[in-house]
């Protein structure tokens, strides 16, 4: 059985061998979480990129660039030929998004730990405004060893933004470096309402993205997704060498049968 | 405590209130500093007033991401917490993402002269004016205080303030932002000065008065854009230029004057008094710290009657 959005994951394949850089196992990661937030919020609610959406999506794990163009490009932010242009000189697309420049990139991230208390300021601008908006924001496990993400937990709590969702993509990245006790205790001690889904799942994404939105409580979310590095293809699964790496032929070979069988 | 200390603690929450009378989108963010001198505009504005908590880097985000959905956003705590802690967050959230909103501090340079290091800021203005899409500026009075927010809270950039604690005493006419004003005209030596040393040069040009050198008094309370007009018609009357300031001596006003005058004059002779390459371990009153780092017109007279001769 082929693993979800293979052709997601072939793509940001494809990015990664014909720009000759990018993250593939962390974009892997957290692909079939971003499609699930384009096609069931992001994408509904806008239909001709001009009008502000009720819903917008941070990628604060910059790293995962791949993954949010892949989709970008499924909804209709992005054109093929803008993809062919990923990391050449004057391409709007790096290593790294630039929203200044990428279509449907909501912050230019890269340096961890930027991307959630942005957001908290987003948020609390919407609750001040009295707005239904409602901002997703994907965060790394390895990225919540940041300082101001528990800075941001603190502030999104005494808010009570209940219009701020985080979704943290808990690949174990952070296990082989400092492991968390568990995350979901972590932002439960917070204060914050806290959910907990397969990341890999569609189905329980979907369920724990609804919850999240349509929970009555007066608190942020957070949605600790479990997640695999690499998932789909048992070569790049888990930590190593392919955390940067630019497959070869052969590689890439084995890459294809993985995604297509 | 003298009277100009007190004007620029009083001046800053009056003015916040002021500009919250002007536009209903501006939005103040503090870090649990002057929490209580803006209780009048938390008052007034209890939907646009919030005292985060003591995480300066977020404070410093959170503002970004205000501005980012249309509001102005004032964010106000120490220097150092905003300027070096927070550095990143002004460089990305900010500046890289082309966005609008106003940092104030307070306790820049060595105005905590007690508290040592921690709360000390020397870099402040450099740092900040070397990011694009930022505007730095210096008010040590409360006139300029007041005007320069009111002509910038709704810059189309990031302006940095740094309030000095101590105030120059005098009383400026005609302040406006990214313009330097000529205090006192003179043809020998142009005098440069920024924040509360801008009283230095008044008393070393009375020093000057008295061997017959007339001192031009140039004074700047904005660093970027830097008024290279005014700086480059004085000396290329003077063709010798001095600079007192409260900061490290590189990238902040020396190093910036010394780039714009030699442009009009190579011939200029130059020289310049700042804070040195090493930290202020003392501690004592303001007045203390300044005599000991040589801020003083008797300490400095001889570095200006050098160039003179």
């Amino acid at each position: 059985m082929s693993p979800l959005n293979s052709d997601l994951r072939l793509r940001i394949v494809d990015l990664v061998c014909s720009g000759g850089g990018g993250h593939i196992p962390s974009s892997f990661s957290v692909i079939d979480i971003l499609d699930c937030v384009y096609s069931k919020y992001i994408r509904p609610h806008d239909f001709d990129h001009q009008q502000e959406s009720k819903y917008t999506f941070t990628l604060s794990k910059g790293h995962a660039a791949c993954a949010l163009y892949s989709v970008l490009h499924k909804y209709g932010y992005l054109t093929s030929a803008d993809l062919e242009t990923y990391l050449q000189y004057s391409s709007i697309l790096g290593g790294h998004p630039d929203c200044t420049k990428v279509p449907g990139a909501e912050a230019s991230t890269g340096s961890l730990g930027h991307g959630l208390p942005f957001t908290v300021g987003r948020a609390l601008a919407a609750k001040i405004a009295g707005s239904d908006k409602v901002f997703f924001v994907l965060v790394g496990d390895g990225e919540c060893h940041e300082g101001t993400i528990w800075e941001s937990a603190i502030v999104a709590n005494n808010l009570n933004l209940r219009n701020l969702v985080v979704l943290v993509d808990y690949n174990k990245s952070s296990d082989q470096i400092c492991p968390h006790n568990s995350l979901y205790e972590q932002f439960a001690s917070f204060g914050w309402y806290c959910l907990k889904a397969d990341g890999h799942d569609p189905d329980q994404i979907n369920a724990a993205m609804q919850n999240a939105v349509e929970s009555d409580t007066s608190k942020p979310r957070v949605i600790v997704f479990d997640t695999i590095k690499g998932y789909g293809v048992p070569m790049l699964e888990g930590h190593g060498p392919w955390h940067y790496k630019i497959p070869n032929i052969e590689e890439l070979s084995i890459i294809r049968e993985a995604l297509s069988s | 405590m003298s009277a100009s200390v007190l004007d620029m603690k009083a001046a800053f929450p009056k003015a916040i209130e002021k500009i919250g009378k002007l536009s209903d989108k501006v939005v103040v963010v503090v870090g649990d500093i002057g929490h209580f001198a803006l209780q009048g505009f938390a008052k007034d504005n209890p939907n646009r007033y919030y005292n985060l908590g003591i995480l300066e880097p977020t404070l410093v985000s959170v503002c970004a991401g205000l501005s980012k959905e249309g509001y102005i956003p004032i964010g106000h705590t120490i220097a150092p917490f905003i300027a070096e802690r927070s550095l990143e967050q002004i460089k990305l959230d900010f500046c890289y993402h082309s966005l609008a909103g106003n940092l104030i501090t307070v306790g820049s340079s060595f105005d905590y002269a007690t508290l040592g290091c921690t709360h000390h800021c020397y870099t402040d203005l450099g740092l900040l004016s070397s990011y694009p899409n930022t505007e730095v500026c210096y008010p040590s009075s409360a006139r300029e205080l007041v005007a320069l927010l009111i002509q910038k809270y709704d810059s189309s950039r990031l302006t940095y303030y740094r309030m000095s604690r101590a105030s120059h005493g005098v009383n400026l006419p005609d302040i406006k932002f990214g313009t330097n004003i000529v205090v006192r005209p003179g043809t020998d030596i142009t005098l440069l000065a920024s924040g509360p040393q801008l009283k230095t040069a008044l008393d070393i040009s009375t020093l000057l008065d008295d061997k017959g050198y007339t001192a031009e008094i140039l004074y700047c309370h904005t660093y970027k854009p830097f008024d290279t007009n005014t700086l480059q018609e004085s000396v290329s009357k003077t063709g010798k230029l001095f600079v007192i300031e409260e900061h490290i001596y590189n990238g902040g006003l020396a190093s910036t004057a010394l780039l714009s005058a030699v442009m009009v004059d190579h011939n200029l002779k130059f020289d310049y008094h700042c804070i040195p390459d090493t930290f202020i371990r003392k501690y004592g009153t303001y007045p203390e710290i300044c005599e000991g780092l040589g801020f003083s017109a008797a300490a400095l007279y001889p570095k200006v009657i050098n160039l003179l001769q």
